[in-house]
């Protein structure tokens, strides 16, 4: 069973936010309900400000705060760590969302992001919300796994393309949309990613490319303090010399 | 929650539907390297896999004519993914690729052929339209036509046209200018868009297109106000190209950005220069300057002093025999006129750039091999573009880059065949010797009296219109264009056009639309059989096809297939050619006729396979200067020398047959340029400093750049890009108006508040985004909102358009409208 993990290069991202719009797409979120957003920073006076950013995917946390706090048990990891929301089980409560320590689960909430309501334009019956037109292929929506279109009164989050990288050969070491046998069990952000910023990968597999970049270019995972052990893991130029993550061993 | 466990348990096994007019590009997915194909029972009944059908096309947001892999699933388009084996994308996308199920999906879209009802016009008027048949639609089309050639006036109807695709779009319109007899069919955008640069660089290397560039192998480029990471084309391979010059190249390619504002680029790029607009120029004649001075040019190619002793001293005169030139013209002369005294610190009062800066950037520029200096409307869009335009693309002779690895190239054409019919055989009289061709372009393109020099000039239609002179327009057509809302100072236009009957195109309202009196609808790009050769790219001949993923949703109708059904209905030898090509189908199966002859590297060799591939292609790019000498490809190298009347004839097509720094074309038009903007006959053939001219009345620049997630022609009307248009300062559901703290605070503007920007030609409203990323004389207003007929979701924005203070001005040389030069009054609102 793989730990499927995912590394972005911050060197190479361009802020462009396919990743976004790409996951947007293949999950049918709302328009600015992003699973996968791109956060912008700036800092400093004319003339030498610094602009950064930092793309936000859930970072699919080995110690899950969202899991333990869920009154339900809607919330789970699965056997190959992605952490999901059984929608069948969601009363909505919002715990997780207070718990999470990166701001990525949603709640759909009665106000749309972008006026008019597109929920409107497309209108779902019952407890479906809004039905467009491109909608997934009926075979991959699953609440289940909180998988395609979100109901009414539910929380959602990134599930690494559950839809997808569940459906992967067995064993494979990454998920690699250059790879012809593994491109369509990519998940979308990574597949999408112009300057191949993100890599998609199996963590216990120790030939895998991402625990490759992960020990060349020094991943760090955020806010490791919490204890949360998130799989997310970011590099920002390599070398030996950055802050120490909790993956690290003091000599 | 029923509703939820219900949807689970009705799936089902779901055959394909929908999907026809597409078989011979299809593939049915499955699930590769499993052996559990998704057709097999073994797979159904380990887990449902949709039957999803593959469909090549082109991404139609932006020129960069991506090649998309459309992923459609029980007659729902639902996926769309960059196609692996195309050589832009690669796979890849941008972030506007995966929104063109919004762009088909549009509730806004026209459900068919439409007609006004209402003849009043104007932006409060409801146009009235009513449905009715394309028989109807156009029967009246060629009615109007046939009755106005008749009366001898045929150079009274227009086509003005934006991004034209391929040979099955506005390929067709020449033709159709050319049988019927008008100077005005048709007009391009060019004007509106960037030939600023195609025409600075055609007075130097006679080459009137963009650039191919070689990014992937170069070790520097400095890059003038291009938006590289934002809008320059083609963006999705521009960050593919980007990943790796600037993550796993060896050694990583350095990059200066040179713009008036801290975007993404300039962000990621080493070094950001935020220059006072429309100075580039400037700038880039005082990287010349050092590189003269500090003996940095490159020899092989530029030439050297006959004794090796470099005698580029600041402010002094070299006499030009001591200087033996190899592939350029003038340098000793472009240096005594100007650059001699274009100094580091004249540029840093001129740029306001420090002067230590602009040096360490000449430096590194001068000294790094391959270096490339590019260059859009950020640096051109001025008064001065023209001689800002050659003042950076010299910057590209000087060191050498002109067909050189990690250079420029320009741009070979595919080997299409020939049409069904040769329209030289269906010329009546009236087309072969009518009185039309006597008449003016209604745009004054190619006058005296307008712009001479220009390749379009479509900004002047409406107020030439509106004047009457050179004369009034009976009909307009448009195609992919929308000039009421995307022309500086659009007010005027939506005077001028109450009084001519339009046609539009466009599947989507528009302003445009809004005054038309017909509608007829094209199909949105993933419902259309249409051709695209590539954009300038990487210089290697490429043509794609877009292939329908379903069959149109409404009653709609490709332009090109309208072109020549209105073709048929015209009277004469003219219907007969269009009975002769029949429909573009027919066409597109002849233009593939010519890859039997030349098959594509990926095996596409007729239609068939080329609608199965979605692009022919042969690499690589045929000519290469190394160390200044001029080779050929033989089949496996770089290795047949080329003579100078090959070189001249392929590569460099000046008079000279060499990069002109004096410029041919420029001196052979010097008394016409002199006369009408009174510049030095002396001096105005060399790239000089000149100081733009900014109108508009007030006392900050307007710079209303495209953004990231400008899908051209309908990003405005959809809400994921409403959602994310502006990251950079987070105009999310709106655009911001970017102003600099110390700006804002004098005049008492806070962030968040309503600003009003105000100029000679108009007024508009915004939200103030306080940000120390922009110089503080100057604001930034994304170009992307303010629409007041094309949907409801731009309508609902509260930004309004910048077009509607931006004064139209255009360079008198190349025709490039001014867009970011006005200036601008702002105060809270």
């Amino acid at each position: 069973m793989p730990k499927w993990g995912m590394v972005i290069d911050l060197e190479t991202c361009t802020g462009c936010q396919a990743c976004t719009t790409a996951c947007a797409m293949e999950n049918n979120r709302l328009p600015g309900e992003n699973w996968q957003d791109v956060l912008f920073y700036s800092e400093g006076s004319y003339p030498n400000m610094k602009l950064s950013w930092l793309p936000r995917p859930c970072m699919q946390c080995e110690n899950p705060s969202c899991v333990s706090v869920c009154p339900t048990r809607a919330t789970y990891q699965t056997e190959d760590g992605v952490v999901l929301v059984d929608w069948n089980k969601c009363i909505g409560c919002k715990y997780c969302m207070v718990a999470c320590p990166y701001g990525v689960r949603f709640y759909m909430d009665e106000k749309p992001v972008v006026e008019p309501d597109i929920r409107a334009a497309f209108p779902g019956e019952g407890q479906r919300s809004w039905n467009p037109p491109f909608r997934m292929p009926d075979e991959y929506e699953d609440p289940s796994k909180g998988i395609g279109i979100q109901p009414k009164g539910v929380v959602s989050k990134c599930t690494f393309c559950y839809h997808k990288v569940s459906q992967a050969p067995e064993g494979v070491a990454d998920l690699d949309e250059a790879n012809p046998e593994t491109r369509e069990f990519t998940p979308a952000c990574v597949r999408v990613c112009a300057p191949k910023a993100r890599f998609f990968g199996d963590l216990d597999n120790p030939e895998s490319k991402v625990n490759e970049l992960i020990a060349e270019k020094g991943g760090v995972r955020l806010k490791e303090e919490t204890g949360n052990k998130p799989k997310v893991y970011y590099l920002s130029g390599g070398g030996a010399p950055v802050v120490p993550g909790k993956r690290s061993t003091r000599s | 929650m029923d509703e939820i466990n219900t949807s689970v348990s009705r799936r089902r096994f779901l055959q394909a539907t929908g999907v026809t007019g597409a078989a011979a590009a299809t593939a049915v997915m499955g699930v590769p390297g499993t052996g559990l194909e998704a057709t097999s029972a073994e797979a159904q009944t380990a887990r449902a896999q949709p039957n999803t059908v593959v469909t090549k096309n082109i991404c139609h947001q932006c020129p960069a004519r991506c090649g998309i892999d459309v992923y459609t699933t029980d007659g729902r388009v639902h996926a769309i993914y960059g196609t692996a084996d195309h050589p832009i994308s690669n796979g890849k996308l941008c972030p506007k690729g995966p929104l063109g199920v919004y762009i088909l999906y549009d509730p806004d879209r026209w459900r068919g052929p439409m007609k006004r009802t209402n003849p009043a016009k104007g932006r409060n008027e409801d146009p009235g339209f009513v449905p009715i048949s394309w028989d109807e639609a156009l029967d009246t089309v060629a009615a109007r036509l046939n009755a106005l050639r008749e009366a001898g006036e045929s150079h009274r109807f227009a086509l003005l046209y934006g991004r034209g695709w391929g040979a099955s779009c506005a390929g067709l319109q020449g033709t159709f200018g050319k049988l019927y007899g008008s100077p005005n069919v048709a007009i391009g955008h060019s004007s509106m868009c960037s030939d600023g640069s195609i025409i600075s660089k055609k007075m130097l290397d006679g080459n009137a297109g963009y650039n191919a560039y070689d990014y992937a192998h170069t070790n520097y480029i400095l890059m003038f106000g291009v938006g590289f990471l934002e809008a320059f084309r083609p963006y999705n391979n521009n960050m593919q190209v980007w990943g790796h010059i600037r993550g796993r190249k060896s050694p990583k390619t350095r990059v200066t950005a040179v713009d008036v504002h801290v975007n993404t680029t300039l962000a990621a790029s080493d070094r950001g220069l935020l220059i006072r607009p429309g100075t580039d120029g400037a700038l880039a004649l005082a990287i010349a300057h050092v590189i003269l001075t500090e003996g940095l040019w490159e020899k092989s190619f530029v030439g050297d002093f006959r004794d090796g002793r470099n005698r580029f001293v600041a402010g002094q005169s070299v006499s030009p025999a001591l200087f033996e030139e190899k592939w350029t013209q003038g340098l000793v002369e472009w240096w005594n006129v100007e650059l001699k005294d274009r100094t580091v610190d004249w540029a840093a009062g001129i740029t306001d750039i420090p002067a230590d800066r602009i040096l360490a950037t000449a430096r590194e520029f001068g000294s790094t091999r391959p270096a490339m200096a590019i260059y859009e409307r950020g640096a051109h869009a001025h008064s001065n573009g023209i001689y800002n335009g050659m003042a950076i693309h010299s910057l590209n002779a000087l060191v050498g880059s002109m067909y050189a690895v990690g250079g420029l190239m320009n741009q070979m054409g595919p080997s299409y065949g020939a049409m069904p019919a040769d329209e030289n055989e269906y010329m009546d009289d009236w087309a072969q010797n009518g009185a039309w061709k006597d008449m003016p372009r209604i745009d004054r393109k190619g006058s005296a009296d307008g712009y001479l020099m220009a390749n379009n000039m479509m900004q002047e239609v409406g107020p030439n219109h509106l004047a009457g002179n050179p004369y009034k327009l009976d009909t307009m057509m448009f195609y992919l264009t929308n000039p009421i809302w995307t022309a500086p100072n659009g007010q005027v236009w939506e005077e001028a056009l109450k009084d001519v009957f339009i046609i539009d195109t466009s599947p989507f309202p528009s302003e445009t639309g809004h005054y038309a009196d017909l509608i007829l609808p094209d199909h949105t790009y993933l419902e259309r059989l249409q051709d695209a050769p590539t954009y300038p790219f990487q210089g290697f001949p490429m043509t794609q096809l877009r292939v329908p993923a379903v069959e149109p949703l409404h009653d709609t109708k490709y332009y090109g297939d309208v072109l020549i059904e209105i073709g048929k209905r015209m009277n004469g030898p003219m219907g007969e050619y269009y009975r002769a090509l029949g429909d573009t189908e027919n066409v597109l199966r002849h233009l593939a006729e010519g890859f039997r002859a030349d098959p594509g590297d990926n095996g596409v060799t007729d239609f068939e396979s080329w609608k199965e591939k979605g692009v022919w292609y042969k690499k690589p790019y045929i000519y290469r200067q190394v160390n200044g000498t001029f080779y050929r490809w033989d089949g496996r190298d770089y290795t047949i020398e080329m003579t100078e009347e090959e070189v001249q004839a392929n590569l460099l097509k000046t008079p000279s047959g060499r990069f002109e720094f004096r410029s041919s074309q420029m001196e052979a038009n010097a008394a016409w340029i002199a006369e009408r903007t009174g510049r030095d006959p002396a001096r105005l053939m060399f790239p000089i400093w000149e100081e733009p001219q900014h109108p508009g009345g007030g006392d900050l620049f307007l710079v209303t750049p495209k953004v990231a997630l400008h899908a051209e022609g309908r990003g405005h009307n959809i809400p994921m890009v409403i959602a994310h248009l502006q990251p950079t300062v987070g105009g999310r559901g709106e655009a911001f108006c970017e102003i600099n703290p110390a700006t804002a605070e004098a005049r008492g503007i806070g962030d968040g508040d309503m600003v009003r920007i105000s100029s000679d030609a108009g007024e508009v409203t915004a939200r103030a985004r306080v940000y120390a990323g922009v110089r503080p004389d100057t604001i930034v207003l994304p170009m992307e909102y303010g629409h007041w007929a094309a949907g409801r979701w731009s309508k609902a924005v509260p930004t309004q358009h910048s077009g509607e203070c931006t004064i139209n001005q255009s360079d008198r040389v190349t025709g490039q409208c001014n867009y970011y030069t006005t200036k601008v009054n702002v105060t809270k609102a």
